[in-house]
């Protein structure tokens, strides 16, 4: 891609490297639009404080609100299986790998996120460790909000009280759980400066070279040559 | 009920239901008052509570009352008799009686004729035997001296006196042979009679309840005798606390045999005339003649009584020059030819043409059921006056019925429910409650008394238009009831009022005394049945009612008629509230209550004192002088007795003034004996253990109809059928089921038809709770969901073991067709399989032992 | 006023007429046996129903107890407990089911949204839910609320009312107790039940029934020591806060974190 500054001759190269396919980053909005929903919806239900808006026709169109965007939901998984399943796989076994580089990536990010500090960040692959986190605590959310919120919605009064009151708790445990992740992913994909590629990744399906070789050094290089390059890095003591 | 008679003076439930809360022990047998009569609860759990009393309940199985008992007493269906033999010698032997009471309120010391013989001499009968009765009852009769007064023995030792003979009949019913023949343990027995026989402390009071348990089988009126020996040995009778309370089985059953709706009874416990009656002198005398019922006691006064029950009936058309109409009344051959098996049976055979059926579901409440809906086939038309589409009202669409076969012609009277009429209604305790309306009935049911007034009209104006050759009984009633309230639909209705004073009773005239006093105006209620008169100037619809409807004072500065009154005054804190409704009669809550006292007039220790002697006090009447005669009883209660006689007067020490003799009848005729005596029912599992030459009730009829068809009078043997089976009710639902069946919250409780058994036979039987099962007995079969439970457990009936089952007999098949016609809680009749055998008096049914097998479904 | 009312049972006085289960029905205007609606059967016992739903807000359960010194037929009414510590209050997320006056737990059906959670949580397993709807899940909860509209208006509830044993009993919760008390004495020194208890007085911080009971609560499938279930104190007085201080946190601490980004991060040096 070409991009012309306006009254000189001087031009910009930037070349894409695709990341995402079109299903992937439509199921992302899909899960989002079906996300936020539920976890307001969820969140009425959840608050004390929020009965007021829980009470009555009110509240059966909240949890009526809340089951249909869940069918949606969990539609995303299931389509993406049938749809792209060898994509699905690929990208369940990127997300389920974490190394000692995740442990780096992590001490590493505080500085990073909030500071600007880029020089204590290791390589990462296609996804870095926050970008996998995300996905594995999303992955399992689904996974547990499906089992769980099914169980509540067709076996209330037939499975026992206690595994009943099991899966409430555990529902509501993940909704903590994915909603605190949600913040941050949104903050980070979308809000924080240094990370607006993240959002076109997201709604084009594609980073730029430049970024990718800065922030997905394992992606670019390769996981040997990048591993190569931060040992030289770290020998040189830093950047 | 029919075995008080005899043994009192009145068929009727002696105290009441308040008064059991002064009880020392009340015994159930017979009754699962618990389930049937929760109201009585009340009062035994304040008996209790305040007075420590023990519970004893007697039954086949575990019931609800027996949840709530001190003793559980298990009994062989149809052993009732065995159990009260054992409890009369354990009393006798063991010196329990109350001894003055015995020796001068009863007929213990009455000698008896020298030819008496009983069933220890004849193998099972009494002497005067023969065709199937005891017609000669001679050898029965008291020893009298020259003035046909009887001769006593006041010591109790002579050979041939009651107490005597009663203590050879029961020599037997030791605690070995009343075990081996009731199935129940000794030591329970033991347990049961030492703690009942307590009573017999003259400062000790028990009562016995008693309800169709003790009725419903061919020796139920000797059932009821044996608790009213119990109750006279102990010195119960009369006394606060105590009596022979017999919890009637409907609402107003009460009111339905004061009002003479059995066949042998005209209202106020008349006789109904027979064919020996050919005129009112000679009904009149075959009464008063020496031996007869009205030949002493207060009976003497019956030619008052029918008088003016005649008077009422037909008015000024009864007149002294007509024997006050008396010819206008049917008279029967014998009256038990119209008893309920009896009227079947001649259903069954074609000789009745129509029938009307108000109130009544015998489709599913009659014995032998299949045999009594097939004898409805029979009849030309039948007229069912009810709330709902019974079984009875839709008999002719019965399973297995074919309704193209069935000739009848059915008409369904649509009626109303108690609440939605006014007029009174008489608890077991014989106590008259005034009811108003509270809801309207539906459409045009209405209520019986307004279906029967429009009938009668009806009948009048055909009889008018075509009088035949004897209208006269129909023209000449005095009936005119109108003025009533107005139906939307169905225009004037009586004014129930009406015949409410007609019952109460009220002078036809003046009515002036020998002095000139008047004692009543023409119209005239009646506070006192004293009042009526054998002239024709008194009027009464039904004597014992007399003085129901009169105005009294209800203790709170009201007057008014006395069935209405709902006075909260208590003096005495016995329970007695002379001042709500009105006890008939006269308002005695406690009859017989001459016996509260000692012979001298004084209470009886133990601090229920209830009428007691004043020699000072004012009688109301003065001497020749003009001075103020004095001496009368005073008390909480009014006397069961005349109110001035004192205790040493000629009859002072007669409390049971309805009896010739005004004693207490330990001895006393019935159709099958003075005594009772343990017969086996009819289906019975073993030999009569004592009498095996006379294993049953030698005069009760058993019915041979089509014997060996499908349907007809077929008896069991214990080769095919070795199970005891009885029937009972539930608090759930409602006899035949009509009132309850069809009422969604009552059917959600009880909605199938079931069957208890025990756990050993369910496991011999390969039967688990809640199986379908198959009942049969010799007429026929049903289904029924079994539950298996430790409630009923094998008896151990002369050495072998005996297995008894129950079952509810509310369920029928539906009724009505479609939704909104049927039943909601259905399921097969009991009745299907019960025997048409009733008792030897009464011929109430058999409903309580019978012979059935049971198998997996 | 007394504070707290309770309902006194004494089971050694009910003889398991169904009056108090009609009376309620009647009351409260209930359902039975409606063909092709509310169908039910005897399954060989007089039970019926055989547990509380919507339409049966009190029945009693009949169990046969034998000891080995003593056969008991058992009947005990069943019903909401009102209980001291009621779960069912804290797991409701709209506050229909509230402690309402004189300890009664009082229910408004219009606030229900039909989650069921306290039908779930209960340890009686009281509430019952009314599903009109399983696939949206349009529901309402349903329980024996004391009669409230009588009971707040100086009446008795329409089941003590009608109870004609007199096992029924309605008023200050601590005399209630002392009667109970009073009777299991009576009841083991003199009537021979020496297993006679009181049930009620402690469980769940103290019910709102106080029976006394003549056999072991476990003969009559009452939980002899009810405890509040671990898993709404887990859930409601633990996971709840927790959640909400994590939010919190993760607000307050991306908004911080923003500001500081944003003057710490040069935008040039962005790939």
């Amino acid at each position: 891609m070409s991009v012309r500054l306006k009254g000189t001759d001087a031009a910009i190269q930037i070349r894409w490297i695709p990341k995402y396919t079109t299903l992937e980053r439509f199921l992302h909005w899909v899960h989002t639009a079906t996300f936020i929903p539920l976890a307001l919806t969820g969140f009425v239900l959840f608050a004390p404080f929020l009965a007021p808006l829980a009470q009555g026709e009110a509240g059966t169109l909240i949890r009526l609100i809340h089951r249909i965007a869940a069918i949606f939901f969990g539609g995303v998984p299931i389509i993406y299986a049938l749809a792209q399943p060898r994509r699905m796989l690929m990208n369940l076994k990127e997300f389920l790998s974490f190394s000692k580089y995740d442990l780096l990536w992590l001490k590493g990010a505080i500085p990073y996120y909030i500071f600007g500090r880029h020089s204590d960040m290791p390589p990462q692959p296609r996804f870095n460790t926050g970008e996998r986190a995300t996905a594995v605590v999303m992955v399992l959310g689904t996974i547990t909000f499906g089992i769980t919120g099914l169980a509540m919605w067709f076996l209330k009064g037939i499975m026992s009280p206690f595994l009943f009151q099991l899966a409430v708790f555990f529902h509501d445990l993940m909704f903590i759980i994915t909603f605190v992740m949600f913040m941050v992913h949104f903050y980070l994909a979308v809000v924080h400066p240094m990370m607006w590629q993240s959002l076109v990744s997201m709604r084009y399906g594609v980073v730029s070279e430049s970024y990718a070789r800065a922030h997905h050094a394992m992606w670019y290089y390769g996981e040997k040559r990048a591993k190569q390059m931060w040992e030289e890095l770290k020998a040189r003591g830093g950047h | 009920m029919a075995g008080l008679g005899p043994t009192y003076g009145r068929g009727a439930m002696t105290n009441h239901w308040v008064d059991l809360k002064n009880a020392d022990v009340i015994m159930i047998n017979g009754s699962n008052a618990a389930e049937n009569h929760p109201a009585s609860m009340t009062w035994i759990h304040k008996a209790r509570e305040e007075r420590k009393a023990q519970l004893i309940v007697v039954d086949p199985r575990f019931t609800r009352s027996a949840a709530k008992a001190d003793l559980y007493v298990p009994i062989r269906s149809g052993t009732d008799i065995a159990f009260y033999g054992g409890l009369i010698k354990y009393i006798i032997d063991n010196d329990l009686y109350h001894k003055e009471y015995v020796a001068v309120y009863t007929n213990a010391a009455n000698l008896i004729h020298p030819d008496y013989k009983g069933p220890e001499d004849l193998e099972g009968l009494f002497s005067g035997f023969a065709e199937g009765k005891y017609a000669d009852r001679s050898t029965w009769s008291y020893q009298t001296d020259a003035d046909g007064k009887a001769l006593r023995d006041e010591t109790l030792q002579d050979p041939q006196c009651v107490f005597q003979i009663m203590k050879r009949h029961y020599a037997r019913y030791d605690l070995d042979t009343v075990s081996a023949i009731t199935g129940c343990p000794k030591d329970k027995l033991e347990a049961a009679y030492k703690l009942y026989a307590s009573t017999g402390a003259p400062d000790r009071v028990g009562t016995i309840l008693y309800a169709m348990g003790q009725t419903q089988h061919t020796v139920g009126s000797q059932n009821v005798r044996a608790m009213g020996i119990v109750q006279l040995l102990l010195g119960n009778i009369g006394r606060p606390g105590g009596g022979v309370n017999a919890l009637r089985g409907e609402s107003n059953v009460q009111g339905s045999t004061d009002q003479g709706v059995l066949a042998h009874l005209l209202p106020g416990y008349l006789a109904v005339p027979t064919s020996a009656d050919t005129d009112l002198t000679k009904y009149i005398e075959n009464k008063t003649k020496p031996g007869g019922p009205w030949s002493g006691g207060y009976w003497s006064n019956g030619p008052k009584f029918i008088t003016s029950l005649l008077k009422a009936w037909w008015g000024e058309h009864a007149t002294a020059d007509n024997g006050f109409a008396y010819d206008y009344l049917p008279k029967v051959e014998s009256a038990a030819n119209h008893y309920w098996i009896a009227l079947f049976e001649a259903m069954y055979a074609g000789k009745i043409k129509g029938c009307w059926i108000m109130g009544q579901n015998p489709a599913v409440g009659g014995p032998n059921a299949r045999l009594e809906r097939k004898a409805l086939e029979k009849l030309d038309w039948l007229v069912v006056q009810d709330l709902f589409q019974t079984e009875t009202v839709a008999f002719w669409r019965a399973p297995g019925v074919n309704p193209a076969d069935v000739k009848t012609e059915v008409f369904v009277l649509p009626a109303a429910d108690a609440m939605e009429k006014e007029g009174s209604v008489v608890t077991s305790g014989r106590l008259i409650q005034w009811r108003t309306k509270v809801a309207e009935a539906p459409g045009e049911a209405l209520p019986d008394h307004d279906i029967l007034d429009r009938v009668y009209r009806k009948l009048k104006e055909l009889y008018q238009a075509d009088p035949g050759p004897f209208p006269e009984p129909i023209l000449h009633l005095n009936w005119d009831y109108s003025g009533g309230p107005t139906h939307p639909l169905v225009g004037e209705l009586i004014d129930i009022t009406k015949v409410a004073r007609e019952m109460n009773g009220y002078a036809v005239e003046d009515l002036v005394d020998d002095k000139g006093t008047v004692l009543a105006k023409k119209g005239d209620l009646f506070s006192t049945f004293a009042r009526l008169t054998a002239d024709g100037k008194t009027a009464c619809g039904c004597w014992i009612y007399a003085g129901y409807y009169a105005p009294l004072p209800d203790g709170e500065g009201n007057t008014l008629p006395a069935a209405k009154r709902r006075g909260q005054k208590d003096p005495g804190g016995l329970g007695l509230f002379p001042y709500w409704g009105f006890a008939w009669p006269a308002n005695r809550r406690i009859i017989y209550n001459r016996c509260s006292a000692d012979p001298s007039g004084k209470p009886w220790p133990g601090g229920r004192e209830l009428i007691w002697w004043d020699p000072n006090a004012d009688s109301g009447t003065k001497d020749a002088e003009g001075k103020p005669i004095l001496g009368k009883w005073v008390g909480y209660d009014v006397p069961d007795f005349v109110p001035t006689k004192a205790p040493d007067a000629p009859g002072g020490k007669d409390p049971f003034i309805m009896r010739t003799d005004g004693k207490g009848g330990l001895f006393a005729a019935m159709n099958e004996g003075p005594l009772p005596t343990h017969y086996e029912p009819v289906e019975s599992p073993v030999d009569n253990l004592l009498y095996p030459k006379q294993p049953i009730n030698p005069v009760v009829k058993v019915w041979k109809t089509d014997e060996g068809q499908a349907v007809g009078d077929n008896w069991g043997t214990p080769d095919k059928f070795p199970i005891v089976a009885t029937t009972y009710r539930l608090v759930e639902h409602w006899q035949a089921g009509g009132m309850s069946r069809w009422l969604e919250w009552l059917a959600e409780a009880q909605p199938d038809m079931f069957i208890e058994m025990s756990e050993e036979l369910a496991q011999e039987k390969g039967i688990k709770n809640g199986d379908m099962v198959k009942v049969s007995s010799a007429r026929g079969s049903i289904k029924a969901v079994a539950i298996v439970t430790k409630r009923f457990k094998p008896f151990r009936v002369n050495g072998k073991t005996v297995h008894q089952v129950g079952m509810p007999w509310h369920f029928g098949w539906g009724g009505g067709q479609g939704e909104e016609y049927e039943a909601l809680a259905k399921g097969d009749a009991a009745n299907d399989l019960t025997p048409h055998v009733g008792d030897g008096n009464t011929a109430i049914p058999e409903y309580k032992a019978f012979l059935v097998n049971v198998e997996k479904a | 006023m007394a504070e707290r009312l309770a309902m006194y049972i004494d089971t050694s006085k009910c003889m398991g007429c169904r009056g108090c289960q009609v009376a309620c029905k009647q009351w409260n205007d209930r359902q039975g046996y409606v063909p092709g609606v509310r169908e039910t059967h005897n399954v060989g016992t007089y039970e019926n129903p055989l547990k509380l739903d919507p339409q049966t807000w009190t029945r009693i359960k009949f169990r046969e107890y034998d000891d080995g010194q003593r056969f008991q037929w058992l009947f005990l009414k069943e019903g909401c407990m009102h209980c001291t510590n009621a779960v069912c209050v804290d797991v409701c997320p709209t506050g229909a089911l509230k402690y309402g006056p004189y300890g009664i737990i009082t229910f408004e059906r219009e606030l229900c949204n039909g989650c069921g959670y306290c039908s779930q949580f209960c340890p009686f397993h009281v509430p019952q839910l009314e599903v009109i709807n399983r696939l949206t899940g349009e529901a309402k909860s349903s329980k024996c609320v004391f009669c409230q509209d009588r009971t707040t208006n100086g009446l008795k509830p329409a089941c003590v009312k009608t109870c004609p044993a007199g096992a029924l009993d309605w008023g200050d919760r601590e005399a209630m107790i002392a009667k109970a008390e009073a009777r299991v004495q009576e009841l083991k020194a003199e009537r021979g039940f020496p297993k006679a208890n009181v049930y009620g007085k402690t469980q769940l911080g103290g019910l709102g029934r106080i029976y006394v009971l003549t056999a072991p609560p476990e003969a009559y499938d009452l939980p002899a020591d009810p405890k509040y279930p671990a898993m709404s104190t887990l859930w409601q007085k633990i996971l709840q806060p927790l959640g909400g201080i994590a939010f919190g946190a993760t607000i307050l601490g991306t908004i911080t974190a923003f500001f500081i980004a944003r003057r710490n991060v040069h935008m040039e040096e962005v790939e």
